[in-house]
C-alpha cells in the first residue's frame, strides 16, 4: 500500500515546478516575442548612430552600440554596450551597461549607468530604441548632480579638457 | 533377341555360370522371360528357374543385371537408332512427313525399350511378392530407375533436331487445336509460315489435304508415348513453353499495344483458357497412355493425377507469365497511358492487378522516372503542359498504387524541376482559380472535394484496427514523415511542391488583385467563390488578406453609391449654390482599398488634367466625411475610363481606355496641338510612354503626327473606315501589363531589409561568417507578408554584391563593415 503512494509534498513540488516552468517559457515566448518586434522597429527606424542586435541566438543578450553625438566630447567615437533583458520584459527594465570604458559623469569604471528610466522610471512603454538615444543625449548632457565618476563631473565644467581626457583615454 | 543379349554381355553372363555352379539354364530361362515377357517360355518354367536362382543365391542379381542390360541397349542401339530415324535429310519432306517421322521413331523406340519395362514389371512383381524368397526394391523403384537410365541415355545432350522437330510439330498441333476452338485468326499465322490461300487454318496445308485430326491424332499418340516412357515433361516442356511465350507475346503486342482504353485481363483469361485445352491434349493424355493394356501398375492412377497438377502448374505458370509480359509492356508505355489518364483507366487497373503478382516495381519506378525526365523535364515542354501531366500523374498512380510509394519516388524528378520554373506557381494559381485554358481539373479539384472530409479519411485511417495495418512497400523513401502523411490530393501535392503555402497565398493575392483591377465592375461573385474554397484549404487566416481585399471591392461599391447620393442631394440642395452647377462633367468611381492588404502596387507619376483632378478632390472630399479620420491616396495609372470623342465630322462612342489615354486626349481639348515634350511635362511621364500611348489615338485616327514632332487632332477625318475598327483593340494595347509590383520589386525591398539587419548585426557584432549571418537571419527576421526565405546561396550572392559596391568587406569568410561607416 505504502510503496504504492507517492509522496503528496514532493508530487505537488513537482507539479508546481512544472507549472511555473509553463507560465514560464509562455511567458517568455510573449517577451521573445516583443523583442523580435523591437529588433524589427529598430531596424526599420534606421536611426543613425545607434544600433543593437542580438549577440547569439539567444534574444535576450544583446549589443549595443552608440557613436558619440555631434558636436560633443564624444563626437567620432563609438561604443559599445549590452543589454540584458530579464523575462520580466519589458514589466522590468533591461540591465544596460557599456562595455567600452566610458569617461563619463555617470558610468562608473565598470561601466554601470546612472540613468532614471534604467531604474525608477522604466517603463513598459519604453523600448530599446529609446532606450539606446536616451543614453546617446545622456553622453552629451550628464546629470552632474547625482555624479558615479566624480572626477568626471569636475572636469565636465571644462570640455577642452574633457574632451582631451576622454579622446586620450578612449580605447575601442 | 536373346542371343544378341548374349553378345552383348558375354562376361558377366559366363562369370554367373561360373558362380552358380551348373544352372545356367534357368538364368538364361529367366532371364529370357525378363528380357522378352512375351516369350514363349511357360510361367511354370520360368518359375521353377527362378527358384533355382534364388536357392543359388543369385535371385538378387537379376535387378541390377536387368538394369545394365537395358543401358547397353540403349547405347549400343536404340538411341543410335533413335537419332538415325530423326535425321532424315529433313529439307526433302513436307511438314506432314516429318511429324510423321518424329512419331515413328519414337514409335520404334518405345517398341525397342517396352519388352524392358514389361520385364523390370515382371521382376517388381516378383519381388513384390516375394516369389521364392525374392526381394528388392518393387516395381516402382525399378521403374524409376530404368526411367532414368533412358532419360541420362537419350536426352543428357539431345541433337537439335529433336527440338526442332518436337517445337515444329507442337506448333502445328496447338494451331489446329486453336482454329478448332475457333480462334482461326490466330493459329494460322502465329507459328510463321505463310498462310497459304484457302489452305486449312489449322495446318496450314493445302484445300482438301487437311491433315487436322491426323496432327491431333498424331498428338496424342505421341503423348501417350512419350508419357509411357516418362519422357513427356523432358521432351516437351521446352518447346511448349516457347511456343506459349512467343504467343503470348505476339499476342499481346497485336492486341494491346496502344490500347489503353480496354480492360484486356478477361480477354487473356478466356485465351489462355484455351491454350490450357490444347496443353491438356499435351499432358493429360498420360491417363489413356496409363489406360493401356499393358500397364497394369499399381501406380496407374499416380500419372493422372501428376498430370492433373502438372496442369495446374502450367496454369500458373503461363497466368505468372503473362502478367509479367504485361506488365513490361505496360511499364514501357506509361508515360503515354498516364498522358491519357482517364481514358486510360483499364489498363491502369490491369496493370495494377498484375503488378501486384510480379516483382516490377522497381523497374516500373526506374522506367518512368526516366520517361519522364526525357519526355517531359526539358526545356521545350510548357510549364502547363508539365503541370497537366503532373496532375495526371497524381491520378493515375494513386489508383495504381494505393500507398503512394510509386507516386512520391516517381514524381520527384517533376517536382523537382517545377521549382526551377519561374512561372509555376502563376500556372498553379491560374489553374486554381480556372484562368488556366488547359487545366480545367485543377479548378475542379478544387471546387469538388473539400479537404475537411479526406482529412476525416485520414483519421479513420489511423483508427483502423492494427490488423489493418501495411507495412510500407519496401521501396518506400525512407523520411521521417512516414506514410500516413503521404498525401494524395493533387492541390496539396502541387502546393506542397514549394514547401510553403505562403508563396502560393501570395500569387493568388497578386492575381487577385490584378482581376479587381481590370473588371473594376465590383462584380466578385466568382473570386468570392474562389476565395471561400481557398479558405477551405488553407484556412481562414491564410485567406484574411484576399478577404479584406474583396470586402474593399464590396465597400467601394457602397461607398461609391453614397456620395454619388450625396453629390446628387447637393446638386439639388436648395441653398447653397442657386445656380446648380452642371452635374461634374464625368462621373467617377472609385475603387478604395486598404493600402496594408493589398500587394504593393506599381508606381506611376501621372499629372491628370485638371478636370479629372478636381473631381478626385471632390470625391476625396465626400470620402472624408463619409469615414472620419481617413483619407484616400489616387493611384491616377490605375482605373479607366469611359468616353465619347467628339470631333467635327464623327463621334467615337463609348472608348474604354486607360487613364493615361484619356488625359492625353482631354489635354487636346484645350489645345489641337502638342509637342511631345509639352505633352510629356504636362503628364509628369516620360516621353517614351506619352509616344508610346499616342499611338492608340493615331491608330484611332483622332490624332496625326505632323513634321517636328507635333501632334494635332485630325478634326476630319479621311479615314472613316478606321472607324469600323472594334473598340475591343483599344483595350488590347496594355493588357500584358501588371498593376502590381513584380516579384524581382519585392524581392529587392526583401533584400533591403535584409540589408538593415545584416548592418546592424555587423556593426554590434563586428564580423561573421556568412552561415552566421544566414541563421542570424532566419533566427531574427519576423515574418511578414513579405516573403522571408533566402537560401544561403542567393545570400552569399547579395553579399558579394554589397562587397562590389564598397558596402562591405570580405577576408578570410569573414564579412564586416568598412571602416569608414
Amino acid at each position: 500500500m505504502s510503496s504504492q503512494n507517492t509522496d503528496p509534498a514532493a508530487a505537488a513540488s513537482t507539479a508546481a515546478l512544472k507549472g511555473s516552468e509553463a507560465g514560464g517559457s509562455a511567458a517568455r515566448g510573449s517577451v521573445t516575442k516583443r523583442l523580435q518586434q523591437e529588433l524589427m522597429t529598430l531596424m526599420m527606424s534606421g536611426d543613425k548612430g545607434i544600433s543593437a542586435f542580438p549577440e547569439s541566438d539567444n534574444l535576450f543578450k544583446w549589443i549595443g552600440t552608440i557613436d558619440g553625438a555631434q558636436e560633443t566630447v564624444y563626437e567620432g567615437l563609438r561604443y559599445k554596450l549590452s543589454l540584458e533583458f530579464p523575462s520580466g520584459y519589458p514589466y522590468k527594465a533591461p540591465r544596460v551597461k557599456f562595455v567600452t570604458p566610458c569617461f563619463h559623469p555617470n558610468v562608473d569604471e565598470q561601466g554601470f549607468i546612472c540613468l532614471d528610466i534604467l531604474k525608477d522610471k522604466w517603463s513598459a512603454l519604453y523600448d530599446v530604441r529609446s532606450i539606446l538615444l536616451s543614453i546617446q543625449s545622456l553622453l552629451g548632457e550628464p546629470n552632474n548632480d547625482s555624479p558615479l565618476n566624480t572626477a568626471a563631473a569636475e572636469l565636465w565644467e571644462n570640455q577642452e579638457a574633457f574632451k582631451a581626457h576622454v579622446n586620450s583615454s578612449f580605447q575601442s | 533377341m536373346e542371343e544378341e543379349l548374349m553378345e552383348s554381355d558375354p562376361v558377366e553372363i559366363s562369370s554367373s555360370a561360373q558362380f552358380l555352379g551348373g544352372s545356367p539354364a534357368a538364368w538364361a530361362t529367366v532371364s529370357a522371360a525378363l528380357v522378352d515377357p512375351g516369350s514363349s517360355a511357360s510361367e511354370q518354367c520360368v518359375s521353377e528357374s527362378l527358384a533355382v536362382l534364388c536357392t543359388s543365391g543369385l535371385g538378387r542379381h537379376l535387378g541390377s543385371w536387368l538394369l545394365n542390360t537395358l543401358q547397353m541397349r540403349l547405347a549400343t542401339a536404340v538411341a543410335p537408332e533413335f537419332w538415325a530415324g530423326l535425321e532424315q535429310p529433313e529439307n526433302e519432306v513436307e511438314e506432314r512427313d516429318r511429324a510423321r517421322v518424329l512419331l515413328v521413331a519414337f514409335h520404334t523406340l518405345l517398341e525397342k525399350l517396352e519388352p524392358f519395362i514389361g520385364g523390370l514389371e515382371m521382376l517388381g512383381r516378383w519381388q513384390e511378392e516375394g516369389r521364392c524368397g525374392l526381394s528388392g526394391p518393387g516395381t516402382h523403384a525399378l521403374r524409376d530407375r530404368a526411367f532414368t537410365i533412358i532419360r541420362a541415355r537419350l536426352l543428357f545432350s539431345p541433337p537439335a533436331a529433336l527440338q526442332r522437330r518436337v517445337l515444329e510439330f507442337y506448333s502445328r498441333t496447338f494451331s489446329v487445336h486453336m482454329s478448332q476452338e475457333g480462334q482461326a485468326g490466330d493459329g494460322g499465322a502465329e507459328d510463321g509460315e505463310p498462310d497459304d490461300g484457302g489452305g486449312c487454318p489449322g495446318c496450314a496445308g493445302p484445300a482438301g489435304r487437311c491433315w487436322c485430326q491426323e496432327a491431333l491424332g498424331q498428338l496424342q499418340e505421341l503423348s501417350g508415348i512419350l508419357c509411357r516412357l516418362q519422357l513427356l515433361e523432358q521432351v516437351s516442356s521446352e518447346a511448349v513453353t516457347s511456343i506459349m511465350h512467343k504467343l503470348l507475346e505476339q499476342r499481346m503486342e497485336q492486341h494491346c499495344r496502344g490500347e489503353y482504353e480496354r480492360s484486356f485481363l478477361l480477354d487473356f483469361q478466356e485465351w489462355l483458357e484455351l491454350v490450357l485445352g490444347w496443353l491438356a491434349r499435351v499432358f493429360a493424355s498420360t491417363e489413356e497412355g496409363a489406360g493401356t493394356p499393358r500397364a497394369t501398375t499399381p501406380a496407374r492412377g499416380a500419372p493422372g493425377r501428376a498430370s492433373g497438377s502438372l496442369l495446374q502448374q502450367w496454369r500458373r505458370h503461363m497466368h505468372q507469365f503473362f502478367c509479367r509480359v504485361y506488365v513490361n509492356m505496360r511499364i514501357e508505355e506509361l508515360f503515354s497511358i498516364i498522358r491519357d489518364f482517364p481514358e486510360s483507366k483499364p489498363a491502369i487497373e490491369d496493370l495494377k492487378f498484375c503488378l501486384e503478382r510480379t516483382n516490377q516495381r522497381q523497374q516500373l519506378l526506374t522506367s518512368l522516372k526516366s520517361a519522364f525526365e526525357s519526355r517531359l523535364l526539358h526545356p521545350g515542354v510548357h510549364t502547363s503542359d508539365i503541370l497537366t501531366v503532373y496532375i495526371s500523374a497524381i491520378k493515375a498512380l494513386r489508383d495504381l498504387d494505393p500507398s503512394m510509394v510509386i507516386l512520391q519516388v516517381a514524381c520527384q524528378p517533376i517536382r523537382k524541376y517545377l521549382r526551377t520554373r519561374e512561372d509555376t506557381v502563376r500556372q498553379i494559381v491560374a489553374g486554381l482559380t480556372g484562368d488556366a485554358d488547359g487545366c480545367i481539373d485543377l479548378a475542379n479539384e478544387l471546387s469538388r472535394a473539400d479537404p475537411v472530409t479526406l482529412e476525416m479519411q485520414d483519421s479513420e485511417d489511423e483508427g483502423g484496427g492494427p490488423e489493418d495495418w501495411l507495412p510500407d512497400p519496401t521501396d518506400a523513401v525512407k523520411d521521417k514523415t512516414g506514410s500516413k502523411r503521404r498525401s494524395s490530393d493533387i492541390i496539396s501535392l502541387l502546393v506542397s511542391i514549394y514547401g510553403s503555402k505562403e508563396i502560393f497565398i501570395d500569387e493568388y493575392r497578386t492575381v487577385l488583385a490584378h482581376r479587381l483591377l481590370h473588371q473594376l465592375n465590383y462584380n466578385t461573385a466568382r473570386e468570392i467563390r474562389n476565395v471561400e474554397l481557398l479558405k477551405l484549404r488553407f484556412g481562414e487566416s491564410h485567406m484574411h488578406y484576399c478577404e479584406v481585399m474583396l470586402k474593399d471591392v464590396a465597400d467601394s461599391r457602397r461607398i461609391n453609391a453614397n456620395i454619388r447620393e450625396e453629390e446628387s442631394k447637393q446638386g439639388a440642395g436648395p441653398g447653397e449654390e442657386p445656380q446648380t452647377p452642371p452635374p461634374p462633367p464625368l462621373a467617377l468611381s472609385a475603387m478604395i482599398f486598404s493600402s496594408e492588404f493589398w500587394p504593393q502596387l506599381k508606381e506611376e507619376k501621372l499629372e491628370l488634367p485638371p478636370v479629372v483632378s478636381q473631381a478626385m478632390e471632390a470625391y476625396t472630399h465626400r470620402y472624408e466625411k463619409l469615414k472620419a479620420m481617413r483619407t484616400l491616396s489616387w493611384k491616377p495609372h490605375l482605373g479607366s475610363v469611359t468616353m465619347d470623342v467628339e470631333l467635327e465630322d464623327r463621334v467615337l462612342t463609348d472608348l474604354t481606355v486607360s487613364p493615361i489615354h484619356a488625359a492625353i486626349i482631354l489635354h487636346f481639348q484645350d489645345k489641337s496641338s502638342w509637342s511631345l515634350e509639352e505633352l510629356s511635362a504636362k503628364l509628369g511621364v516620360s516621353k517614351e510612354t506619352v509616344h508610346r500611348k499616342l499611338a492608340l489615338w493615331q491608330q484611332q485616327g483622332v490624332l496625326r503626327e505632323e513634321a517636328g514632332g507635333q501632334y494635332s487632332v485630325l478634326e476630319t477625318g479621311s479615314s472613316r473606315e478606321r472607324l469600323e475598327r472594334s473598340v475591343l483593340l483599344l483595350d488590347s494595347d496594355e493588357e500584358g501589363d501588371s498593376n502590381t509590383t513584380t516579384q524581382l520589386e519585392q524581392r529587392e525591398e526583401k533584400l533591403q531589409l535584409f540589408w538593415a539587419y545584416i548592418q546592424a548585426m555587423l556593426t554590434n557584432l563586428e564580423s561573421m561568417t556568412l552561415d552566421r549571418i544566414h541563421s542570424m537571419l532566419r533566427m531574427f527576421v519576423a515574418t511578414g507578408p513579405v516573403v522571408t526565405e533566402m537560401d544561403v546561396n542567393e545570400l552569399e550572392a547579395f553579399l558579394q554584391r554589397k562587397v562590389r559596391e564598397h558596402q562591405l568587406m570580405v577576408s578570410a569568410g569573414v564579412y564586416r563593415l568598412p571602416k569608414a561607416n
